[in-house]
């Protein structure tokens, strides 16, 4: 069959018809005419763009049987996505079609009307040459799995879940201790709104419990997780029993696995570990909300206390973010239960980002608490007395004693991170959070579809901030894995040819969406469509010359490349 | 009666995010923008923090997903009227101002702004350039179509006769008997993402904004270092032929009047060392902090980058700074570490000022019938346990109409309002 391809040049109004040689270009393309097997029809339009103009071209292409079409216009960026509607509502296939920007890159920057109208004819020449190299390819249609895996039932878990699970969506929580609630749990208050206390969050646990379309696995852990996006398969398996496993589908996947604290033994200059009556800010809190006291270890209350913020803070390289508030929340139970208390807070910065904060810090400091701020500082002891000696910012080296030392160990990503980011394929980043996809605009999900990153396990987060991502995970799911609709992956993907793949896997290690597999039997990789973002990395590493990206293919490029630059 | 389309109020980057999300689902989302254009604050800078990413690059893209999603039905230059009913079934009434220039048939090619007789201060660019009657805000504004100011345009005002425009656009776009119209639109859920406004440096004289001509906002640095601003991303000075050779950033301007910490400022005040540096290496760059607030994982290396490009840092009370001098020099008088009175001079003094609620708030939360909190933002009904949810079912918050936050709690905001959209409606 031949090829009969259609060229129309939009005048854009006077922004191309007045800059360029029109009918010099249609003279030139038309010349290309060589019948019978390639057959050009060249023309213009004063607006294609245009609601008319869209008309035109979906009857030209009807009307002559068009096999390829080239328009010469304006930036893909612009009306790309218009033309290939154009063709949608035709015969034509949208990847037959080829957009050449003679606007931006000729009429809009060469003011010499002559050179401007000689380089729109080469890359309309170059479109046309790559055009006959375009294949067609359409869209495929995946059945979905509404239901999803949450990993960690914190506050961050619990929130997801219960945003998630409905009528027609199931959710698996999977915990690795034996109960669920996370850190939260272990705090008698939540501040620094006032008023709070973990009713709240019992009622949540509770609703968690309740809830037929949540089924809560504790004790138990994640051990295999493959798929893609509205399609993974998920094997759990009980911590103390590996024979005891579960298997089951989902098309989503939550990470909600917290934090931990740093450990303060690792930096000796607080002295953690060595002297006593030196606590983190979890132990107090622990303590505090089991007995309802803090004590020293004597048994006796401290009449004074230091509380130092910002433990491993340089060592991390970022703030915790919660600390600052809950060194507020911690000074404020000391002075509720002992009065007299002396209380000095040792501080670097005051990180107060919610609205509420800095209400909170003046309210703690009207209670009779001391602020400092250091430059360096560490613990000592001497003759059972501990000191804290530390350098002011304007230099001066001054030291206090107290009888109580708690910390604020940085907060660090929860132990096991780095296995659940292999096990889902997604990345952890230079501080050992999870990665979101992009830093400011897709925050909750990963470089994987169907993959997400919820609370602390993200980015050292307060509850609020915790509960807003869960919430955030459920604008995703819930608009994006809706029950019973298919799910439409991209079409211009890589493929790797089977006759020339030599096994040598080295594109396996370049993807990074896991999207190649390898086939032991065949000695062969293969891409999994569902997945491939076609990002080229393959295509690029390929020593064999196996893999290509549809739509960019070699030839096609060669093609276009060779006649533009003629 | 249970109606599934949407209100979305405010077209900054949280109303995009949640308008994107829900028309993906086939929902009808109606976007009001008060604005001629999209984008909201963040289109005005050149980068972001902390990865400085290009912003437009960033966000035009969305932008553009916006103007060509079937579902969403954009309003620009309009606002809410009258709202009535309740979840499932809110009546709204939207004014929508004239634009006089049509969005389907004007192609953006800017012919009709040369023979505009008109010149007017562009506050956009925060009147530090001038833009005709007929006018988009800045190149590379979304949609890319004039919008003409009906009180000075002379045809529109009745000054004089004037048909300039008209004549010079190719397309027929304009029609200078376009009229405002109302508009009324039932949905089942509203979510109010109207931003944030910058506190008024006119109640800080200590820093001489207004006084002496080389004091700016941060967000006049903002449009000086773009690309596409005023200057076309040059730095030069109101008064005075040379770039500055020193420049002070004064940080937390008008937090302690505020009573709560931006959150942001002393990131956009790194990000405009950073700039700084960046155009003019030889200058001195000093930077008036108080305690950093620094909470993403990524800011803290920011911070440390930028000081190692050679910013000066000062750790000093914002109170007791004083900036004095004359058209063409400063000095910026402050207390040291040590408590110790100093003394520097500098050519062009930024101030970062305190983020407050939108000048809309107030009269928002009144016809929406939602509560504001005692700063002046949108109260969230459970601010103990994070929530977008008012104090009214049905109407939900995202982004700094919330309260101030960076461009990454904005979205994850918008995206719960979305989440809770979704559960009440699906
Ligand atoms: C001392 C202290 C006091 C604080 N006080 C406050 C306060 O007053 N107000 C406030 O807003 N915030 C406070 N915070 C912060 C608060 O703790 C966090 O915001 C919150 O706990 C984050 O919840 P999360 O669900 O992300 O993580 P977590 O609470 O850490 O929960 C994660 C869950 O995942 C589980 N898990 C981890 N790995 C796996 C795995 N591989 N498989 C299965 N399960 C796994 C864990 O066991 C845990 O149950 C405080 C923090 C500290 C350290
Ligand atoms: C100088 C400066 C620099 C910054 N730099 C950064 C940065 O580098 N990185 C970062 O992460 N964050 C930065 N921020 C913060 C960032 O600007 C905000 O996080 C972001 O703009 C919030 O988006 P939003 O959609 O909530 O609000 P906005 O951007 O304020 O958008 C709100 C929209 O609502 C519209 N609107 C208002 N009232 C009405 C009404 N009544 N009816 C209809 N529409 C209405 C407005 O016209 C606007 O389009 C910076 C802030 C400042 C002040
Ligand atoms: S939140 Fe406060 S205590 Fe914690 S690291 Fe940041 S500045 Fe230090
Ligand atoms: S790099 Fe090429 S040859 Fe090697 S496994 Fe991949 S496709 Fe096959
Ligand atoms: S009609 Fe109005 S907008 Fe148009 S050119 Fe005249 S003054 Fe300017
Ligand atoms: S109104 Fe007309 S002249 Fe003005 S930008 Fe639009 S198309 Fe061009
Ligand atoms: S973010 Fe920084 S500059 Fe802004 S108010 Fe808070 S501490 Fe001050």
């Amino acid at each position: 069959m031949s090829d009969k391809i259609g060229v129309y040049v939009c005048e854009c109004g006077p922004n191309i018809a007045d800059k360029v040689d029109i009918k010099k270009i249609l003279a030139e393309i038309s010349a290309l005419n060589e019948p019978p097997e390639k057959i050009i029809i060249a023309k213009k339009h004063k607006l294609l763009c245009s609601k008319e103009g869209q008309d035109f071209l979906a009857d030209e292409i009807t009307k002559n049987e068009l096999t390829h079409l080239v328009i010469a216009a304006c930036s893909p960026r612009d009306h790309d996505i218009t033309f290939m509607n154009v063709c949608k509502k035709t015969d034509l296939n949208p990847y037959l079609y080829k957009l050449v920007n003679i606007r931006e890159h000729c009429a809009w920057i060469i003011p010499d009307k002559d050179e401007a109208t000689e380089k729109a004819i080469q890359y309309i020449r170059a479109g046309i040459s790559r055009v006959t190299y375009q294949a067609p390819l359409t869209e495929k249609e995946l059945d979905s799995i509404p239901d999803v895996l949450v990993i960690g039932a914190g506050i961050a878990g619990i929130e997801a879940s219960l945003s998630l699970a409905g009528e027609n969506r199931k959710v698996y929580l999977v915990e690795k201790t034996s109960s669920i609630g996370g850190k939260v749990t272990r705090f008698e208050k939540i501040l620094p709104h006032q008023g709070t206390n973990l009713d709240i969050i019992q009622e949540k646990i509770q609703a968690v419990q309740e809830n037929e379309n949540i089924k809560v696995f504790t004790e138990t852990e994640v051990e295999k997780a493959i798929g893609f996006f509205g399609n993974f398969e998920i094997i759990l398996k009980n911590i103390h029993n590996e024979e005891q496993k579960n298997d089951f589908k989902v098309g989503a996947v939550v990470v909600a696995t917290g934090f931990d604290l740093t450990d303060p033994e690792k930096i000796p200059r607080y002295g953690y570990g060595k002297i006593e009556d030196i606590y983190t800010s979890m132990e107090i809190e622990e303590s505090n909300s089991k007995t309802g006291k803090i004590l020293l270890k004597s048994g006796k209350p401290p009449k004074s206390a230091a509380l130092i913020h910002c433990v491993g803070r340089e060592e991390k390289g970022y703030c915790s973010r919660v600390c600052c508030n809950y060194m507020f929340k911690i000074a404020q139970y000391l002075k509720e239960k002992i009065p007299a208390i002396k209380i000095t807070e040792f501080y670097q910065d005051l990180c107060l980002p919610n609205k509420a904060d800095q209400e909170f810090f003046i309210d703690t400091k009207n209670k009779g608490v001391d602020f400092i701020r250091f430059k360096d500082i560490a613990v000592r002891q001497k003759d059972k007395e501990k000191f804290i000696e530390y350098t002011k910012m304007d230099g001066k080296k001054e030291k206090i004693s107290a009888e109580m030392i708690i910390l604020a160990p940085a907060i660090e990503p929860a132990e096991g991170s780095k296995d659940i980011a292999e096990l889902l394929n997604i990345s952890l980043d230079e501080t050992g959070f999870f990665q979101e996809a992009h830093q400011k605009l897709n925050p909750v999900a990963t470089s994987i579809d169907g993959v997400y990153i919820i609370g602390s396990a993200q980015n050292p987060k307060d509850i609020s901030d915790s509960i807003i991502d869960a919430q955030a995970v459920g604008g995703k799911i819930l608009t994006q894995l809706i029950p019973g609709v298919k799910l439409v992956p991209e079409v211009t993907v890589s493929e790797i040819s089977d006759a020339f793949c030599t096994g040598c896997q080295t594109c396996l290690s370049v993807c990074s969406y896991g999207a190649i597999y390898f086939d032991e039997d065949r000695n062969i990789s293969i891409v999994n469509e569902a997945i491939c973002r076609g990002c080229g990395n393959c295509v690029a590493s390929c020593p064999s010359g196996a893999a290509h990206a549809k739509h960019f293919t070699s030839a096609q490029i060669y093609q276009e490349v060779l006649e533009a630059i003629r | 009666m249970n109606n599934s389309d949407i209100l979305v109020i405010g077209a900054g980057v949280a109303g995009i995010e949640a308008s994107l999300l829900l028309a993906d689902t086939g929902k009808k989302v109606y976007l009001v923008e008060k604005a001629s254009l999209t984008g909201g604050n963040v289109i005005k800078y050149e980068d972001v923090f902390s990865n400085m990413e290009c912003s437009t690059c960033m966000i035009a893209p969305k932008q553009q997903e916006v103007l060509q999603s079937e579902n969403i039905e954009l309003l620009t230059l309009s606002t809410v009227e009258k709202v009535q009913g309740e979840i499932g079934d809110f009546t709204v009434t939207i004014n929508k101002k004239a634009r006089y220039v049509s969005l389907i048939d004007c192609i953006g090619c800017g012919m009709c702004y040369e023979p505009c007789p008109v010149s007017l201060k562009n506050e956009f660019e925060q009147n530090l350039s001038e833009k005709k009657a007929i006018y988009v805000p800045c190149p590379g504004s979304l949609p890319n179509v004039p919008a003409i100011d009906p009180e000075h345009c002379l045809q529109l005002n009745g000054k004089k006769t004037c048909n300039a425009c008209v004549e010079a656009c190719a397309f027929g776009a304009i029609n200078l008997s376009d009229k405002d119209e109302k508009i009324e639109i039932k949905v089942g859920a509203i979510i109010v993402a109207s931003g944030f406004d910058i506190i008024d440096p006119a109640g800080f004289p200590q820093y001489g904004y207004g006084k002496y001509p080389n004091v700016y906002t941060a967000m006049e640095a903002e449009r000086l270092y773009a690309s596409n601003g005023p200057t076309e991303g040059e730095i030069t000075l109101r008064k005075g032929d040379a770039p500055p050779k020193s420049i002070a950033i004064i940080q937390c301007v008008g937090r302690e009047q505020q009573g709560y910490c931006s959150s942001v400022c002393c990131m956009y005040s790194l990000k405009l060392a950073h700039y700084l540096k960046h155009k003019l290496p030889d200058a001195k760059i000093y930077n008036f902090h108080s305690d950093w607030c620094m909470p993403g994982k990524y800011y803290q290396k920011f911070h440390q980058d930028v000081k190692e490009e050679g910013v000066d840092f000062i750790y000093s009370p914002v109170a007791k700074i004083k900036v004095e001098g004359n058209d063409k020099s400063l000095s910026i008088e402050y207390y040291n570490g040590k408590n110790e009175k100093e003394k520097l001079s500098a050519d062009m003094v930024i101030l970062s000022l305190a983020m407050m609620q939108g000048k809309d708030t107030a009269s928002l939360s009144k016809l929406l019938g939602i509560e504001q909190d005692t700063k002046g933002f949108f109260m969230n009904q459970a601010i103990q346990l994070g929530s977008v949810d008012t104090s009214k079912p049905g109407i939900f918050l995202a982004g700094c109409a919330e309260g101030p936050k960076d461009i990454q709690g904005s979205i994850t905001q918008a995206e719960a309002a979305v989440g809770k959209v979704m559960s009440y409606l699906s």
